[in-house]
């Protein structure tokens, strides 16, 4: 059994682990089983961000039950959350928090370091292809289930040159738990 | 870029050096491939006619995948010399691969009884399926074929063409099904397997 | 000390899981859909009902012969267990339950989302759990 854990953060607990480079490969391969089934860059990007989705909205329960995170009372709490204890538990990777909009309701999770990524290529005639856009689709899909709704995009791409991977995160909509029972207006 | 990134990338997979220690392998957590592993065998059930086409579909991605992981294995340690022999390869995918894998080396390797042409390979607890309860309408599919495919990757990159399948099996011992993968060789593996051996002893 | 029933009810309040462990939990189909229902109801009114800001809603009822205690993610899923009043160290248990539904549900691609559950590791892990747990409880 493999045992490892996520370098630096303090409280995020361990899980099983996995050899990254079959995690790595395995990804490579789906993306490129993608892009034979569509062809079109675009389609292949909007796959992987729907995957992300659904990848998203399953692993967050999980995060919450190991991490035993209590409720998030911001945004920018909840993005320290996604960064700092989030990201390292299931990547084993930190990001930081950066590039804030004057209303608290834009950010940036930067990171140099991205397992899905190692090691890629990008060849030209793929030069469009969101490589690891399957992580904005995971964190769209995570925060909606704790009744956030936000919008990810790529500002940053290591693959195309960048010197970070860099997910800009927009706050759309902050949700109140709906009850049965409503107030008649 | 600082300085470890540089070098991170303009190294090439092959070139990163194999660890000697085991604990070094750099790791993910296995709920991150689960969750990977469970979103893309969704993708494929909505897309497939038929769960024999999910299981080639599948099968497909793990063939890329132990493409791969042979020639990095062979590449990296240079102590690992080319296989030429049915039980070499065999073996060296039931130990070193499948400790590179999956983190243990697989539980049994045995020849079929009636049958040169066929092994078996077995997982007591295959660490891709952990977490995959399979339900009735799904009886025939077996989530271990991403692994057969590997393993059929190998075989084929080491020049040993071959199919692999997986298949759930109770065993006395063990509390839920075991996950056995019959390794059936293709002829031209046999055939050029007893020349070596007419020219061994000739 | 005996641990009873396991309910197991989506964000939209339909029940999506139901355990017995002993034959005096056992209870009519309709009538735990109708408890699952009602549950997230009165639990979603209480928390609105409470005088202290920031409730969460309700966490335990305790009656003559049982206690059933409720615990809601934050994804508004709830576990509930009905066990025995002199029953101890629930709260940790239901989140040894929700670790589970985590793995064995969560990462199942048969499963579907706010469905019923039919996995059938989750239900041999649930079990095992449970029996673990009692066996604890008597020594």
């Amino acid at each position: 059994m493999l045992r490892g854990g996520p370098p630096g953060a303090r409280n995020a607990p361990s899980l099983e682990q996995i050899n990254a480079e079959v995690f790595t490969l395995t990804y490579g391969s789906i993306v490129r089983q993608l892009i034979s089934d569509f062809e079109d860059i675009e389609e292949v990007n909007k796959q992987l961000e729907q995957m992300g989705y659904n990848m998203g909205i399953r692993l967050v329960d999980e995060f919450l039950a190991k991490a035993k995170i209590t409720r998030c009372s911001s945004f920018k709490d909840t993005a320290e959350v996604v960064a700092k204890q989030a990201l390292p538990m299931f990547l084993n990777v930190s990001a930081n928090v950066a590039n804030w909009s004057p209303d608290q309701t834009e950010c940036s999770l930067i990171l140099t370091d991205n397992p899905l990524a190692d090691f890629v290529e990008l060849p030209e005639e793929h030069r469009d292809l969101k490589y690891c856009n399957v992580l904005a689709g995971v964190v769209r899909g995570a925060l909606e289930m704790v009744n956030m709704e936000v919008e990810c995009r790529w500002v940053g791409d290591m693959l195309k040159g960048d010197d970070c991977y860099e997910l800009r995160v927009k706050l759309k909509e902050h949700r109140d738990e709906k009850f049965p029972y409503k107030d008649d207006d | 870029m600082n300085a470890r990134q540089t070098a991170k990338h303009s190294l090439n997979i092959v070139d990163r050096p194999l660890t000697k220690n085991r604990a070094e392998v750099p790791t993910v957590s296995l709920s991150a491939f689960a969750y990977l592993f469970s979103e893309y065998i969704q993708y494929l059930v909505d897309r497939a006619n038929s769960i024999s086409e999910l299981e080639d579909r599948l099968e497909r991605v793990g063939f890329e995948v132990g493409l791969r992981v042979l020639e990095l294995l062979s590449y990296r340690d240079k102590a690992l010399r080319r296989k030429t022999d049915v039980l070499d390869i065999l073996r060296f995918i039931h130990g070193p691969a499948w400790q590179y894998l999956f983190g243990k080396t697989a539980d049994d390797l045995q020849q079929a009884a009636n049958a040169d042409d066929e092994y078996y390979i077995r997982d007591y607890d295959l660490l891709i399926s952990r977490y995959i309860s399979v339900p009735r309408s799904y009886e025939a599919f077996n989530p271990g074929t991403l692994a057969a495919g590997m393993m059929r990757g190998m075989l084929d990159s080491a020049g040993f063409p071959a199919r692999v399948t997986a298949h759930y099996m109770a065993h006395k011992d063990r509390p839920r099904p075991i996950t056995t993968f019959m390794i059936k060789l293709e002829p031209s593996v046999l055939a050029r397997q007893a020349q070596m051996e007419a020219a061994r002893k000739g | 000390m005996a641990v009873y029933s396991l309910y197991v009810i989506n964000k939209s309040g339909g029940l999506i899981y139901n355990r017995d462990f002993a034959e005096a939990a056992r209870v009519d189909t309709n009538d735990s859909l109708r408890l699952a229902s009602i549950w997230h109801s009165l639990h979603a009114i209480a928390s609105q009902l409470s005088p202290v800001p920031g409730c969460t809603g309700i966490e335990l009822l305790e009656a003559d012969t049982f206690n059933l205690h409720c615990f809601q993610t934050l994804t508004g899923t709830k576990f509930l267990l009905v066990v025995d009043p002199h029953a101890s160290f629930i709260p940790a248990l239901l989140l040894r339950i929700y670790e589970l539904y985590s793995d064995f549900v969560m990462k199942n691609p048969f499963y579907e989302t706010e469905q019923v559950i039919k996995c059938e590791l989750f239900d041999e892990a649930v079990e095992a759990l449970v029996r673990r747990y009692l066996q604890q409880a008597q020594a």
